[in-house]
């Protein structure tokens, strides 16, 4: 059964139709990157995949359900922007991480925390912006969920941290879970995809594996998506 | 060692090419255990269904065998080892005969030069 | 789940009102001395330190009923409609058991900072004497309660109780509807959580008015009317916190605006 699926989901915000009638289907095992301009419809898509948004019509399922309380403890998401609580340590995160979700691998999480120096009892609100991220990276990585939707992670970070956070993307592979990756960097991304979704004006353009697009068109995605999203 | 991807081909594909040149090249010695697919991918940054499909397409070419439960292993085939090398080393070769030609150079001219540059070194 | 909601509030919520109790209770034990020292001495600098003690306290018991109120309000606001609620909100957990643990939180802060305040003016006036007779004197008003109104005392307890719960949470979701639909819009989301917070307000003022106007005295007394002016009192309250409990719930669940 598909992890994630999608059927003619739209979602309207008053005039404006943030996605109009995708479907899609997203396989375990896979890791999807979900590629498109900003404004595309990508981190809407996300939001109802974890139920911030209901959508207007059509439906969007996760290991065969509506986004709800069971399919909440099945994903793990990593938003945009630092939301971790800042006046807890990280410990204390650990803690909050392990008693909400049954499925919070703590060893991996401190082994990952010690690797970069970060101390347990260090209160997060004095780590530096790029620490935190990490940190809220690792919580999110160290739970062995279905289906991971990791929202712009490499956007505005350096490409010593990108490279780590691609790194502990694919280390924490499990054949049984999907990653859905949102972005609009795409070069950096490619050589991780199995397969990549464009979106633009919130419908589907595209669904491909990366391996298809390279052998068929000869181009890499990255060029690709220059030459479908040309201004 | 760098693990070196251009845009055009498949990623697969050019795993294959950068393993045999690892293989041949002993920086994976012959017979000696390769690291889990998961650690090659890191390792490569690339994503670990592709790095397998690359693993399987140079197990069935023999470079490399798995057994069950030990992991992947480097052939100790070494006449396939050497194989591999000539054939990476024929696909230089070409490659470099296109370019000398695209710049002009005719057959005879090719190898005075190779001779001086060899030459050269070996002093 | 709510449990585990419930311990996560207390922890966060506690480690600024725990201390804020402890400091209140050392000021109120100070304090104690300093009523001694106003009355038995009479130099003039113990004296106006004294004074200062007392004045000190006076802000420490303003400072927990203010920040009892700061602190259920800007918790709510931060963890559910900041960016902390991208994690909250994606926990497993439903909306009304988060809504839940924030009434329940609140309405214990709330309880307990009552409690706290009357044993800081406990500790403050505590002379054994004097406690002794205000315990006599309490233990005589309740019974003679009991005989003058011919009510079960202890259910005249248990239903202030209930209505202090049931007000309480009234209280708070007034906070949490107003700030939920004002989160709702795009922009001007503090103005807006303040002006529905008004609009509330005031709704419900004209709404008590009306309430009082067609409650017509009681035409029987005695015992049965303090019990059925209570548990009005009671339904009240109760319909107000659920109209705004749905307000609350709706606006989370189908409106929100994470941004």
């Amino acid at each position: 059964m598909a992890i994630l699926e999608c059927r003619d989901l739209t979602k309207h915000f008053g005039a404006l139709s943030a996605l109009d009638r995708v479907n899609l289907a997203v396989e375990p095992g896979r890791i999807v990157g979900l590629l498109g301009p900003n404004g595309s419809g990508k981190t809407t898509l996300i939001k109802l995949a974890n139920g911030l948004l209901t959508p207007s019509t059509g439906e969007i399922l996760i290991d065969g359900e509506a986004p709800g309380k069971n399919s909440r403890a099945k994903v793990s998401y990593l938003p945009d922007r630092t939301c971790i609580p800042t006046w807890m340590t990280a410990a204390q995160l650990m803690d909050f991480y392990s008693d909400f979700y049954g499925d919070f691998r703590r060893t991996a999480a401190e082994e990952m925390l010690s690797h970069l120096n970060i101390q347990g009892r260090q209160p997060i609100k004095e780590m530096s912006k790029g620490t935190r991220e990490k940190v809220q990276l690792i919580m999110v990585m160290s739970r062995a969920a279905k289906l991971y939707l990791l929202d712009e992670p490499i956007g505005g970070v350096d490409p010593a941290t990108r490279d780590y956070i691609l790194t502990t993307i694919i280390t924490n592979y499990n054949p049984e879970a999907a990653v859905l990756i949102s972005t609009h960097l795409i070069a950096d991304v490619e050589k991780v995809l199995d397969d990549v979704i464009f979106i633009n004006q919130g419908q589907l353009v595209l669904q491909s594996s990366v391996d298809q697009i390279r052998e068929e068109k000869g181009m890499s995605v990255d060029a690709l998506f220059r030459e479908v999203f040309k201004c | 060692m760098n693990w070196q991807f251009n845009s055009d081909a498949p990623i697969y594909a050019q795993l294959i090419g950068q393993i045999t040149q690892r293989i041949v090249s002993g920086a994976f010695p012959a017979g000696e255990r390769l690291p889990s697919v998961r650690d090659l991918a890191a390792e490569a940054g690339v994503n670990p269904n592709t790095m397998q499909r690359a693993l399987t397409e140079l197990e069935r070419d023999g470079l490399v065998y798995s057994q069950r439960t030990a992991g992947r292993f480097v052939t100790e085939d070494k006449g396939l080892i050497d194989e591999a090398k000539h054939s990476l080393a024929g696909d230089q070769v070409r490659v470099f005969l296109t370019a000398m030609t695209r710049l002009g150079y005719q057959k005879d001219d090719i190898l005075a030069l190779i001779r001086q540059e060899t030459h050269v070194e070996g002093e | 789940m709510l449990r585990k909601l419930l311990k996560h509030e207390f922890r966060a919520t506690g480690r600024i009102m725990g201390p804020l109790y402890l400091v209140v209770l050392a000021i109120s034990l100070l304090g104690n001395g300093s009523v001694r020292i106003l009355q038995s001495s009479n130099s003039r600098t113990l004296q106006i330190l004294g004074g200062i003690v007392l004045f000190l306290y006076g802000l420490g018991v303003a400072a927990v009923f203010v920040m009892t109120l700061v602190v259920m309000v800007r918790r709510f606001r931060t963890n559910l409609l900041g960016d902390e609620g991208y994690v909250m909100f994606t926990l497993p957990a439903t909306v009304h058991q988060h809504v839940w643990s924030k009434i329940l939180v609140s309405t214990v802060w709330t309880i307990a900072s009552v409690a706290v305040v009357c044993l800081s003016m406990l500790a403050i006036t505590f002379n054994v004497k004097y406690v002794n007779a205000l315990f006599r004197q309490m233990r005589d008003l309740l019974s003679q309660i009991t005989a003058y109104y011919a009510i079960n005392g202890a259910a005249f307890l248990a239903e202030s109780l209930l209505l202090v719960f049931v007000s309480c949470a009234a209280g708070c979701l007034m906070f949490y509807a107003a700030m939920a639909v004002g989160h709702s819009f795009a922009g001007h989301k503090t103005l807006l959580s303040v002006v529905f917070f008004f609009a509330f307000f005031i709704a419900l003022q004209f709404l008590g008015l009306t309430s009082a106007f067609s409650f017509d005295g009681f035409s029987f007394g005695g015992a049965p009317a303090v019990h059925a002016f209570l548990w009005l009192c009671i339904g009240e309250a109760a319909a107000v916190a659920a109209v705004f409990y749905v307000v609350t719930t709706q606006m989370l669940k189908k409106h929100l605006n994470l941004e």
